[in-house]
């Protein structure tokens, strides 16, 4: 029961994401979840210096807040600065945690408040972690149904906007030429990023979701040149990482996320062998669909 | 068709939550503590007529302990679930709170008289958590625990009430004690140094100045300024001895240290506190009292 409740929680955040994690792959904005992870600190902060309080509901305000500031700010060094985009990357996330440490030092220092204390969550608690109303009745786990919101309104996303999203991020200048405003959808692209994020970190953790952001669509880039294939191969990628994930750390009784996260790796260097030692398979599967 | 297996799986999936299996002793109480020190007052007060498991082990620092598989076990198949609270454990502590709407958890820093908790000045819900630093606070803690006992397992109220009788009187002892040995050292010299805030109500309790490096949160980094204030305190003090601290990196203490060298006055390192852990298992460190002499016979033997 509790594995299962705890594979589903893995299983969803590694479907969103992987699929938006294909699309950050190929624009070379992968690092943009490690970089949130870190940059959220000066929202959390904030967000207690004003309201007082370390009440998760507001600590996710602040950080999905500055969540969205932040790829706001990378992208806007990205074209106002003729900033590569990795450098950019590492400019925003270094400078806003390091205000989040002065902000601490200067005014928190008797408080004990850092991601891991009031933000990232643990996927071991899903199953305890519930969601009760009012009246006392018990609905289940709380993260599966964040999880599964984020899933969805990712999956809308993606379904109403593959074509925008396909293009600017292949071609952008096709897509400017075609009226498709590339910033917009990147802005909306990265939105729907710091939203997962910070929304994952939240329920299962900040390691977790920087790996499953990249480790499974990796994985399916080395397979796959095909971006459809990519997306499928890394939601049963990431659904198949949960469950080996998951019994690995019981084999071990370890942290559960740091299995995933090993699972997660170990799929990526048998496919990387795979695909080096056997380079006819790689051309066979990649050029079924072409 | 379709449908229906989906609602049942959903229901599956959702619906009951703690269900628990029944496959050890019904007839003892299960009990399940976060800290260390929280499992030694509930094996005090139990002794052998309930189960008593502690998840941090020794050396851990609860502000960032990661749950594992098997201590999600312990927690949902526990009858009663002990926490200090306060965040002392982050956001384990949370989960735990929530968990209280359909099991019995306590937590057992926030039962105790808010009066006697330290506060940090401008926010209203941020107390210090380290309570167990001030022995006598530290039994109220243990009486809030023995109540929440007797009231859960009536069968051996009578029995609790006894030991926690018992433990009270040692635990007597030991505040008594340590007061008549913080009182050896010399006002002046009445100064203890470590590298992060978890000595607050040592301090209030014993009459010993207490200075930090660090804040409470591991990530408030020490300034320049901090580590250059404190050694001009201990030079124009001549504090002899600084102190380490098991479950935090002793490199910030060290920083501290060459400063001191630097400025040509020779400062020790007093010896290992133990702050927010145990020492191992099976030593005299290993419970709360053993815990406290060591402590306090550290303090003692450097700065006297």
């Amino acid at each position: 029961m509790e594995a299962l409740q705890i594979i589903l929680a893995g299983s969803l955040v590694a479907i969103t994401c992987g699929l938006l994690g294909c699309y950050l792959i190929l624009r070379k904005m992968a690092m943009v979840g490690d970089a949130i992870s870190h940059a959220v600190l000066p929202g959390i902060v904030i967000a207690f210096l004003i309201s007082g309080s370390r009440d998760s509901v507001i600590m996710l305000l602040g950080a999905g807040l500055i969540g969205i500031f932040t790829t706001f700010l990378i992208e806007f060094f990205h074209k106002r600065g003729r900033l590569q985009t990795d450098a950019s990357i590492g400019v925003t996330f270094t400078w806003l945690f390091a205000i989040g440490v002065i902000l601490i030092s200067a005014y928190a220092g008797k408080v004990d408040l850092d991601q891991d204390c009031v933000l990232y969550g643990e996927i071991a608690y899903v199953p305890i972690d519930l969601w009760i109303t009012k009246s006392g009745t018990i609905l289940g786990p709380r993260v599966l149904y964040i999880a599964s919101g984020v899933l969805v309104i990712i999956l809308v996303f993606i379904v109403l906007g593959y074509k925008e999203l396909f293009l600017t991020t292949f071609d952008p200048a096709y897509a400017a030429a075609i009226g498709i405003s590339t910033t917009l959808w990147h802005y909306l692209l990265m939105g729907a990023v710091s939203i997962t994020t910070v929304a994952s970190f939240e329920s299962v953790g900040a390691i977790l979701v920087v790996a499953l952001l990249i480790a499974p669509p990796a994985t399916a880039y080395l397979l796959t040149e095909d971006l459809k294939k990519m997306m499928i191969l890394s939601t049963l990628l990431g659904v198949l990482i949960s469950i080996t994930g998951y019994y690995l750390a019981a084999a071990f009784d370890g942290p559960i996320a740091g299995g995933m996260a090993t699972m997660a790796g170990v799929f990526f260097a048998l496919a990387f062998v795979f695909t080096t030692t056997a380079p006819r398979l790689k051309r066979s599967i990649k050029t079924e669909k072409g | 068709m379709g449908n229906r297996l989906i609602i049942g799986v959903l229901v599956i999936i959702f619906g009951c939550g703690t269900d628990q299996e029944k496959v050890r002793d019904s007839s003892k109480l299960n009990i399940v503590a976060t800290t260390g020190m929280i499992g030694d007052a509930i094996a005090n007060i139990v002794q052998d007529s309930a189960v008593v498991t502690s998840l941090m082990g020794p050396g851990v620092d609860p502000h960032l302990y990661k749950a594992t598989q098997g201590d999600l076990q312990k927690l949902t198949s526990a009858d009663v679930i002990f926490y200090n609270g306060l965040y002392l454990e982050g956001k384990m502590g949370e989960v735990l709170e929530k968990l209280g709407r359909v099991k019995p958890v306590i937590a057992i820093a926030e039962k105790v008289d808010a009066n006697r908790l330290r506060k940090a000045e401008e926010y209203n819900d941020s107390y210090d958590p380290h309570i167990w630093f001030d022995v006598s606070l530290w039994q109220e803690a243990v009486q809030v625990a023995s109540g929440e006992l007797q009231k859960r397992d009536p069968d051996n109220a009578a029995f609790y009430a006894q030991n926690t009788q018992g433990f009270q009187a040692q635990l007597d002892s030991l505040h008594q004690w340590v007061k008549k040995e913080i009182n050896v050292i010399p006002k002046s010299q009445r100064v203890l140094i470590t590298a992060h805030d978890a000595f607050g109500y040592f301090g209030h309790a014993y009459d010993i100045e207490v200075k930090g490096l660090q804040g409470i949160s591991t990530l408030s980094e020490y300034g320049l300024r901090d580590v250059a204030n404190l050694v001009n305190y201990i030079t124009d003090r001549k504090i002899k001895s600084v102190f380490l601290e098991t479950s935090v990196s002793k490199k910030a203490i060290n920083a501290v240290v060459q400063g001191c060298i630097d400025k040509g006055f020779e400062v020790s390192i007093g010896g290992n506190l133990y702050s927010d852990a145990m020492g191992p298992q099976n030593t005299p460190e290993g419970a709360y009292i053993g815990m406290v002499e060591s402590n306090v016979r550290t303090i003692v033997d450097a700065l006297k």
